[in-house]
């Protein structure tokens, strides 16, 4: 059952065609059993509606009731010329594309060349990330899940990834402790589990660090090295926040066995970060307290030489 | 210097002293002999033995790094505490969408073609009796849902047509659900059951054959018989099967008189006094007989029976029990087993009708080359096909018992759902929030054609077991 017929396929199918011109209740007749027979939830958003000709689609609505019915409309018939024998053989791809043709030779419609021809139309430019197969899944999906694969088993990652999601997709929704606040603008707790990716993508960014210590050697005096706080961009705060969650897992001892298990030890440890329980907030803390110690070394008088030296 | 001797003999530089090799020699064969005056001072003073230890090269010490080992925390788990949660099912999912317009199942939708393409509820009861005979999976994923629910195919319909038939002329379909990975057999079972459990026919299911003939449960000897019983799993077996049937067993008696049995059962007492009566796992099999013999028990109003087993290739083979004489024991001299081998192969006839079904595993079963080809030759023979499979002459596997047993079944094979299929699956999918996406034909072209055309839990994994979320 064709979606839509193309010009293209019209003009192939008609050349094959016999001589002789199908009439024009064999035409609606046609059209009215490319209608499917069931009607669906989502069949007033189907794809194929979006490009019918007008006419044909009241034809259809009004077929609706009765599909595959063979019969003719009988208003139809009066604009038949009389004489001409209907064509022996006529399939309904046939008719549709010739029913498509006298659209375009009436003016009912102009050839759109971008949308003939093809089954589904041509997609919308530029395209959506998520037809990129290098770009499919969310970022922080996708940063996660490299994070997660060990000896480069990226597909047991995936799959792990993929149970993680399930997990915080069937987990009740958390209870927020006001002393861990998330990441400002994070949707209310009882929507997470509906969209686990933002469940995910949440826990990772409020545990995130702003800061990391960067440790000059011997600048301190003595051998000691000179810590000092430096900013650290996106991806680094994620890489960070989702390797201390890892940290944690691997502390954990093991409920189960199975498949399940560290996907599942994951996935309770991310629900742990976003109701406050997990050790990885004491990190963060503890990241930032020393940062905030530690600024007055921006303006160490050795670390400014050096970035004279340099 | 060091480069030299290292040349000669070979060793790394560290390794050898600092004092020359020549000297080290003569500060060997005779203490004090005009050397060098460091070395003969410490040969004089070394013991014999030291003075052996000092001239060999120093021993190179690789030791281990020892990693810092997880301190547990807590207790440990209990045994079977973490099997069991391994194979815990969840079957609901509060967070998903109920599903407008779900219907719940009665009994005799699974045989009505108008419902083929529909997705629809399983009941509530016969949801406990089928968690009860453990047919349902922990692979499967009835925990994303609200409410575990089967989509209706059109082999459903004709297996569920099948089955109704055979049971009101009083026949058994004796029939094997063959087909390839994730391809929906073992859910076929599960509806069959589905159906028998609203219709009220007796259930009796194996849910995993390998449980039999791994040689994982305890097994023994029966008296004047060259069969073997497994108690343990026949008790297990045996409470499962009277905690589903209770609804069914609850009205029926008992109608001969079992002299065997270490408890006296009086006729016309009520069938689940009977099944009470195995309270351990000696008596179990004697039960399981009697019971089984009451079952089939003619002209006493007993409902059809559904016998289901899921992985039929474990039982075609030698088990890994091993008789007296260490030889392994074939798969059909266990007693249980030779139950349903017996039900397959038509040699026990059920007198009320009813159903076998066996399903066949493709993940972790093992080649059983003559249940392949007996496959094989019951397809060409139904589809009436000129050439008949026969037996790689040079071929050692072949088992002539396990090709006796299926020489008469029927073989349903499974393959991908239609379009349409696939349509109400993924709008199933889409309205309980698993599928963020609007379904349209391009959809389910797409998904169905991703999952070799249509093939069930290859559509799953590239809809709900992905990283989309």
């Amino acid at each position: 059952m064709p979606a839509r017929l193309g010009l293209s396929a019209a003009f192939r199918s008609l050349s094959i065609r016999t001589n002789q011109l199908p009439q024009q209740q064999s035409i609606a007749a046609a059209a009215a059993a490319v209608v499917q027979a069931r009607t669906y939830i989502t069949d007033s958003t189907s794809s194929s509606s979006r490009t019918t000709p007008p006419r044909v689609q009241v034809q259809q609505q009004q077929q609706r009731t009765q599909p595959y019915s063979t019969n003719p409309p009988t208003e139809s018939t009066t604009n038949n010329d009389a004489g001409v024998e209907p064509p022996v053989e006529v399939t309904p791809e046939n008719a549709a594309a010739l029913a498509q043709l006298s659209e375009i030779a009436y003016g009912v419609k102009t050839a759109n060349v971008s949308l003939e021809g093809h089954k589904y139309g041509l997609p919308t430019l530029p395209l959506p990330s998520e037809l990129h197969h290098k770009y499919r899944y969310s970022e922080v999906v996708n940063h996660a899940t490299k994070l997660l694969m060990k000896d480069g088993k990226l597909s047991k990652a995936q799959r792990d990834m993929a149970m993680i999601l399930n997990y915080l997709r069937s987990s009740p929704p958390p209870k927020l402790n006001p002393a861990r606040p998330l990441i400002p603008g994070h949707p209310p707790a009882s929507h997470l589990p509906l969209n686990p990716v933002e469940y995910l993508t949440v826990a990772i960014d409020s545990v995130a660090p702003l800061i990391k210590l960067h440790g000059f050697k011997g600048l301190a005096g003595g051998g000691r090295s000179l810590e000092v706080p430096k900013p650290i961009p996106a991806r680094q705060r994620r890489s960070t926040a989702f390797k201390w969650i890892l940290d944690v897992v691997n502390k954990k001892p093991s409920k189960g066995s199975g498949r399940t298990m560290f996907a599942h030890r994951v996935a309770e440890e991310i629900v742990a970060v976003v109701e406050g329980r997990s050790s990885v907030w004491d990190k963060r803390l503890l990241v930032h307290k020393q940062g905030t110690a530690n600024r007055a070394n921006l303006n160490s008088p050795a670390l400014l030489m050096r970035g004279q030296r340099k | 210097m060091s480069a030299s001797n290292c040349l000669r003999c070979l060793v790394r530089p560290s390794a050898v002293t600092l004092a020359p090799r020549q000297i080290l020699q003569a500060g060997a064969g005779a203490a004090g002999a005009g050397a060098a005056g460091a070395t003969r001072t410490f040969t004089a003073t070394a013991s014999p033995n030291n003075q052996m230890s000092a001239n060999r090269p120093q021993k190179l010490r690789f030791r281990k790094v020892k990693k810092k080992g997880i301190t547990p925390q807590g207790k440990p788990p209990l045994p079977g505490e973490r099997k069991a949660y391994r194979k815990k099912i969840v079957l609901s999912n509060n967070n998903a969408l109920p599903v407008a317009g779900l219907e719940t199942l009665r009994p005799n939708d699974l045989s009505k073609q108008k419902n083929v393409g529909t997705v629809m509820a399983l009941p509530e009861d016969v949801v406990d009796a089928l968690r009860a005979t453990e047919a349902f999976k922990p692979t499967q994923c009835w925990g994303i849902f609200r409410q575990p629910s089967v989509l209706v195919r059109q082999e459903t319909v004709d297996l569920i047509k099948k089955m109704d038939g055979a049971a009101a002329d009083g026949k058994t379909l004796r029939l094997v659900v063959e087909g390839n990975r994730i391809s929906g057999k073992s859910l076929m079972l599960l509806q069959a059951m589905t159906h028998a459990f609203m219709n009220d026919w007796v259930v009796l299911h194996i849910p995993e054959a390998q449980e039999l003939t791994t040689a994982c449960t305890e097994y023994s000897p029966l008296e004047n018989s060259p069969l073997w019983s497994q108690p343990v799993y026949t008790l297990k077996l045996l409470q499962a099967f009277k905690k589903a049937n209770e609804k069914v067993l609850s009205r029926m008696n008992t109608v001969y008189s079992h002299a065997d049995l270490p408890q006296i059962i009086p006729i016309n007492s009520p069938l689940i006094q009977l099944i009470n009566s195995a309270k351990e796992a000696d008596g179990a099999w004697a039960v399981f007989q009697a019971l089984w013999r009451e079952l089939n028990a003619e002209n006493a109003g007993r409902p059809s029976i559904l016998f289901t087993l899921d992985g039929l290739a474990h039982i075609m083979k030698m088990s890994d029990y091993r008789n007296p004489a260490f030889e392994l024991i074939h798969s059909h001299d266990l007693a249980l087993v030779k139950v349903f081998t017996d039900c397959l192969s038509g040699a026990h006839k059920m007198p009320n009708g009813g159903a076998v079904l066996a399903a066949t595993t493709r993940g972790n079963s093992p080649r059983s080359a003559s249940m392949e080809l007996a496959i094989a030759q019951r397809e060409a023979e139904a589809a009436k096909e000129e050439v008949i499979p026969q037996r790689d002459p040079y071929g050692k596997k072949y088992d002539d018992r396990v090709e006796a047993v299926m020489k008469s079944v029927e073989v349903l094979r499974l393959k991908g759902v239609s379009k349409a299929e696939a349509r109400g699956l993924l709008e199933y999918w889409a309205a309980s929030g698993a599928l963020k996406k609007r379904v349209d034909e391009e959809l389910v072209s797409e998904k169905w054609t991703l999952s070799g055309n249509g093939v069930v839990g290859e559509m799953e994994r590239a809809t709900l077991l992905t990283m989309k979320g």
